[in-house]
């Protein structure tokens, strides 16, 4: 074996080695879905939602927490038929983990406190999808964070606006629309 | 460089995990059959020298009621693999074949 052939080697298997992102993309597009058909629920059917003072508490931290734990082992599974993992993959594992943690905190303390949990839910995401953007070096997902850090301004500049309509644009944009796009991407990383 | 290692890497299956593994935090026995296109028997064989030269480590582990064998660079091996792609380099082979592997280390 040669020379070249060694460094033929060597750039096939880092190649071979690169951070799979199709994970990641259907992640995004599976909480835009998600949370989009919670949010077109919650508004064509406020009452029901909205029955008692803990409903949509309930309805808004229990359903997602069933949504995160079938992502998570949908993402372990994932993981086990890669059968390796990357650097990158790791810090967007803990990236989106800590949202995670972030958004349970946020939606329980509001709903302790009695408050809307929308601006700051939005804000966290904003932050998150800007970061994982950068980290995989994206422009979509990075334009999808700052539409969401946009929205959540007019939210606070026009409190009178409805919060469900803001979150399903704003999750459409900063979600689904770059989890499509990072989907029918060919290259990886 | 190393008289040990450059013949320890002149094998390309040996070649092969090892840069799959320096491009990785880990990766399990099944997925390196199938990037470096061997055998079982001989990729354990293989895998067992790297690990005799101290170059990866091995971990056995149970998932469910199956076996998973999970491979990783060690520190050691990194630096070996850096100073075998010098001294490639260092042969003076064109741009086109070089490998860009700065962002990896």
């Amino acid at each position: 074996m040669n020379k070249v052939n060694q460094i033929k080697i060597i750039n096939d298997m880092i190649n071979e080695a690169r951070t799979n992102l199709k994970p990641l993309s259907f992640n995004l597009v599976f909480w835009g879905i998600f949370i989009n058909i919670m949010s077109i629920i919650h508004y064509t059917f406020p009452s029901f939602i909205q029955q008692t003072n803990y409903s949509a508490g309930i309805y808004w931290i229990f359903l997602p927490m069933i949504g995160m734990i079938y992502m998570t082992r949908w993402n372990i599974k994932k993981y086990k038929e890669m059968g390796y993992s990357t650097t990158l993959g790791r810090v967007i594992k803990i990236v989106w983990a800590v949202f995670g943690l972030g958004w349970l905190m946020i939606s329980g303390l509001a709903f302790y406190q009695g408050i809307n949990p929308v601006p700051d839910i939005l804000f966290l995401l904003g932050l998150v999808s800007v970061l994982t953007g950068a980290i995989i070096k994206f422009k979509p997902i990075i334009l999808g964070g700052i539409f969401l850090l946009i929205f959540v301004i007019s939210l606070y500049i026009y409190p009178g606006q409805n919060a469900l309509i803001v979150n399903i644009i704003g999750i459409t944009l900063g979600l689904l629309i770059p989890g499509i796009l990072l989907n029918r991407m060919k290259t990886n990383e | 460089m190393n008289k040990e290692l450059e013949k320890l890497l002149f094998n390309p299956v040996r070649l092969k995990i090892l840069s799959f593994l320096f491009s990785v935090e880990n990766a399990s026995f099944k997925k390196l059959i199938e990037v470096s296109e061997a055998t079982k028997g001989n990729i354990s064989v293989q895998i067992k020298k790297l690990e005799d030269a101290g170059l990866i480590k091995v971990r056995k582990k149970f998932e469910g009621n199956y076996p998973l064998t999970l491979c990783k660079i060690t520190s050691k091996g990194k630096t070996s693999f850096k100073v075998f792609l010098k001294s490639l380099q260092s042969y003076g082979i064109n741009e086109s074949t070089d490998v860009d592997f700065k962002n990896r280390i």
